[in-house]
């Protein structure tokens, strides 16, 4: 039965892209639920991590170091603009903080523009080997990395969120804010750690997938739509929605691409985005939609 | 500033930039200067976007080339009328933008600056791979001068004007919105939405109009540019030139016409400013187009940190208005 291995394959592809949609997807619902807006430099996160890591790889640093270093150093850099760029907004006005989030996302591109030149970019893959076969359907060792530090990931910040007192003081904050400082948390430190977990999480896609397809300093505005995309999917603001819609988007356009014509591929995203906005703007996994929208 | 005081100014730029031709000679800098007022159709409808209606577009890019294409394939592969292309490339343009708002503008939130941004990378997509329509990467070309009826525009000079007498006829509408009813109420919903819903305004309808007005702006801005240049491309629709229309916006400043039109044309020239400045050395040159982008993006977050009302907002405050 070859067509059962080929849906089997495109199946795979489509929960491949759908992990790395749905790490992007979280650094979006972290930052809105801490702000409220939408953070344009989401996807330029991605670009930074795939970046770093290839740079930290020419340096001679050993390939899991060079991948840390990378989550690191871009959650840093995501720290680093709440601090400079989206804190001095007295207001909190989220119009103004897409304004410059969308400025952000353009130095950043140039930084690395500047820095690592205009050329694609790839990193070695985390374990050579043979694909492993599945009922005909083959899956890259590259895949199983991207799975496993997704579920990682994901697992990681569930335990943040619900055991932490620092996880439960983000959900606080993101609740309500001045409730959350009544009872002494300090929420400007909320809204920069949002910031550096969504980078973390943004570099760490795209190191995970740098190896299969390259990196270069433009790929961040076209994640960063399919990752919104994948956020909206799921239900803004909630993170367990955003790994659901993540995933979903992923298989929408892995069998779009394989039964379609692969043009179609990254037009699904958009389609998809347009259509939830218009039938169920809550998204499938979300509530009554009251609260949010 | 007295009402007169402004009519004043006006009047003199209007007649400056009518004029300007018959001083410049220089065919170079007639094309930049024609440039210039092909941006300013697209940000003045931003600017009422943006400023007026508090929304944020990252896919003006897709409608200009939504219109350039439009108006290249109807004048080259099915030969209609120049002025049948052109408003068909504005209309287009706006149907685009309306369904792209209706469900974006529905909700609150910045719904709508996320769902531009996947236009606009669509739309750079449909512009690469439609090849049969489009001409691919290698673009468009043998786009044929504007004309009406037997008279053909052609000249640098006559293509300057018909530029600019669009831009005045534009800004003209923009200006006439602004001071009107439906201005007033994108002002209100600026202040306070919920202010603005309560006083009865039709919020979704103000801002749905607003963008498609921009739109179709954006549309025949490119039609202009297709039958200008006669040569169109992907690589000229991109989501890096819809980021700079906005910046123009941004850092022309909100509520305010006059601001964005001095930022078109300060960021425009930016890029041809050896061509303007014979004196300035090469490299200086070389070193804004290599960091042009890094500008843009520094001055939008520099504005919306230190001087939210951007131009504008200096000039009036330096005014004490």
């Amino acid at each position: 039965m070859p067509d059962v291995a080929e849906l089997l394959q495109f199946v795979i592809a489509g929960l491949k892209s759908g992990s790395i949609y749905a790490l992007v997807a979280l650094g979006f619902t972290l930052v809105y639920a801490a702000t409220g807006a939408i953070n344009f430099a989401q996807g330029e996160f991605y670009m930074l991590g795939g970046m770093l890591g290839v740079w930290f790889v020419s340096l001679g640093l050993p390939l899991p170091l060079a991948v840390l270093s990378a989550v690191t150093a871009t959650a840093a850099v995501g720290a680093l603009f709440e601090l400079l760029a989206v804190r001095p907004i007295s207001d909190g006005n989220p119009l103004r903080i897409i304004i410059v989030t969308i400025g952000g996302s353009v130095v950043l591109r140039q930084i690395a523009l500047h820095l690592f030149g205009p050329d694609e970019l790839a990193l070695p893959a985390f374990t050579t080997g043979s694909s492993l076969k599945i009922a005909g359907a083959a899956i890259e060792r590259q895949t199983v990395w991207i799975w496993a530090l997704t579920a990682l990931a994901v697992v990681g910040l569930v335990v943040l969120y619900r055991k932490t007192t620092f996880g439960k003081a983000m959900r606080a904050t993101s609740l309500n804010r001045d409730a959350a400082r009544l009872v002494g948390i300090d929420a400007r430190a909320m809204v920069t750690a949002a910031f550096a977990l969504a980078a973390a999480l943004g570099a760490l896609a795209g190191l995970a997938v740098a190896p299969l397809t390259q990196t270069a300093f433009d790929v961040g505005a076209g994640i960063g739509v399919k990752g919104f995309s994948a956020a909206i999917l799921g239900g803004l603001g909630n993170p367990i929605a955003a790994v659901g819609g993540g995933l979903l988007l992923g298989l929408l356009e892995s069998l779009a691409a394989g039964y379609l014509d692969p043009v179609y591929k990254d037009a699904v995203s958009v389609v998809v985005l347009l259509a939830v906005l218009f039938l169920r703007p809550q998204g499938l996994l979300g509530g009554s939609g009251k609260e949010k929208v | 500033m007295s009402r007169y005081a402004r009519r004043a100014i006006v009047i003199g730029v209007v007649v400056l930039l009518a004029v300007l031709p018959l001083v410049v000679q220089d065919r170079f800098l007639l094309k930049v200067f024609t440039f210039v007022g092909l941006n300013a159709l697209v940000v003045v409808g931003i600017a009422l976007l943006f400023g007026y209606a508090g929304q944020v577009s990252l896919g003006h890019a897709g409608f200009v080339g939504l219109g350039a294409y439009t108006s290249a394939f109807l004048a080259v592969r099915v030969e209609v009328p120049w002025l049948v292309c052109v408003a068909a490339g504005a209309l287009v343009a706006a149907l685009g933008g309306l369904v792209l708002a209706i469900p974006s503008l529905r909700l609150k939130g910045h719904y709508l600056a996320m769902a531009t941004l996947g236009f606009g990378e669509l739309m750079t997509l449909a512009f690469r791979e439609a090849e049969p329509v489009t001409g691919g990467v290698n673009g468009f070309s043998g786009i044929p001068f504007p004309a009406i009826g037997e008279f053909v525009i052609k000249t640098p000079q006559q293509l300057y004007w018909l530029v600019w007498f669009s831009v005045a006829a534009a800004v003209l509408l923009a200006a006439n919105i602004t001071a009107s009813r439906p201005g007033r109420a994108m002002r209100a919903l600026h202040g306070s939405e919920l202010g603005a819903q309560a006083s009865g305004v039709d919020i979704v309808g103000v801002k749905v109009r607003a963008f498609v007005l921009s739109a179709a702006f954006a549309g025949l801005s490119g039609a202009l540019y297709a039958s200008i240049v006669g040569f169109i491309s992907p690589s000229l629709f991109t989501t890096a030139a819809s980021v700079t229309f906005l910046a123009m916006a941004v850092i022309g400043g909100s509520t305010s016409l006059a601001g964005p039109l001095l930022a078109v044309a300060l960021l425009t020239l930016l890029g041809y400013l050896d061509a303007l400045l014979p004196g300035l050395s090469g490299t200086t040159g070389e070193l804004i187009q290599r960091f042009q982008a890094d500008i843009y993006g520094l001055a939008i977050i520099a504005v919306v940190l230190f001087a939210p009302t951007g131009l504008a907002g200096l000039w009036r405050t330096r005014r004490g208005t």
